[in-house]
């Protein structure tokens, strides 16, 4: 079948999502914070201290806003995706050249 | 899979630059050398890299009430090994450590072990070990990916415990609570993120099989097989 890893790939998102789905509606409290955070509120807890204690050691600077920071995660994702599309797109191009030579 | 700024005592952040460091000049070092013998190689770096910074990049809602990050980074072991996936992974997590805030420049060594030299290289080591078998191509690379993905998890839970043995226990017990957040997250994660490399990697076979006979990523038997199924 010419397009099964495809079909596999579309129904594994697909169920993904089922069960995203699911267990929000079966766990309406569950917080989606990230799991770096979970983490890091889990050693604050393993240490006695309070998350906000533990202070950068090198300063750091942090996106003004949660919008911000989705931005940015997003143009990291549109660098990635360029040049992917860049490339495939060149080796596509130079396949259908060397088809019509 | 970032231990933020701050969540790593000094010495523990000595102790990991100084085990990323050397990893990393030998992936510069790696570079060039493949750079140099083809120039042709370099699109298939950019690919290869440009999924690290497209995954790495989606904070993923996974089933278990959290979000995480795919690493993206098995592709890229598979195609140039551990050393220089290692180089691309220092360009992401500097990214993320100067403009987002996640991760930071004192942790950047612990982050770089994790998801650039154990996670790639425990990737590479089934790719090794399934590159010659009777294996097809695009179950090998699932498998790279998944394996590539979680060990960089499990290294990262190994960081955090060693730095934070529980009181009761020690390093063990806390391995066991990190573990318990990361990788109900992650396994999930893994198999989708393994799927979707697999089918990548399906379109570099279709438009550009040459680079992969040149750079002898896989027998050229399995490559024509590939390209007739799936």
């Amino acid at each position: 079948m010419r397009y099964r890893l495809e079909a596999i790939a579309l129904a594994s998102v697909v169920v993904f999502i089922g069960l995203f789905l699911y267990t929000t509606t079966a766990a309406p409290g569950a917080e989606f914070a990230g799991s770096d955070n979970v983490g890091s509120s889990q050693i604050a807890a393993l240490t006695g201290r309070e998350v906000e204690s533990f202070t950068p050691l090198i300063p750091q600077w942090e996106p003004p806003s949660g919008e911000i920071e989705s931005a940015l995660f997003a143009l990291q994702a549109a660098c990635g995706g360029l040049v992917a599309g860049y490339v495939f797109g060149r080796w596509k191009g130079e396949a259908n050249r060397s088809k019509l030579d | 899979m970032h231990i933020m700024e701050g969540f790593l005592p000094l010495e523990w952040c000595i102790v990991w630059w100084i085990i990323a460091l050397p990893f990393l000049g030998w992936g510069f070092f790696r570079l060039r050398r493949v750079l140099d013998a083809d120039r042709e190689a370099l699109p298939l770096l950019g690919v290869t890299g440009a999924f690290i910074f497209i995954l790495s990049s989606l904070k993923l809602p996974s089933v278990t009430g959290s979000c995480s990050h795919p690493t993206g980074t098995g592709l890229s072991a598979i195609c140039f090994g551990p050393a220089i996936t290692s180089v691309v992974c220092l360009v992401v997590l500097l990214f993320q450590s100067l403009f987002l805030a996640h991760g930071g420049l004192s942790v950047l060594g612990a982050n770089i072990v994790s998801m650039g030299v154990v996670g790639p290289v425990a990737g590479y080591l089934v790719y090794r070990a399934l590159r010659d078998s009777r294996v097809n191509v695009y179950v090998t690379v699932f498998l790279v990916c998944a394996v590539a993905d979680l060990c960089t998890y499990l290294a990262t839970s190994l960081e955090l415990a060693l730095a934070y043995p529980a009181a009761v226990g020690g390093v063990a017990t806390s391995l066991g609570v990190f573990l318990g957040i990361f990788a109900v997250t992650q396994v999930p994660l893994a198999i989708v993120e393994g799927i979707v490399l697999a089918l990548v990697f399906k379109y570099i076979i279709q438009l550009k099989p040459e680079i992969l006979f040149r750079l002898r990523i896989f027998p050229e038997r399995a490559i024509t097989e590939a390209r007739g199924g799936a």
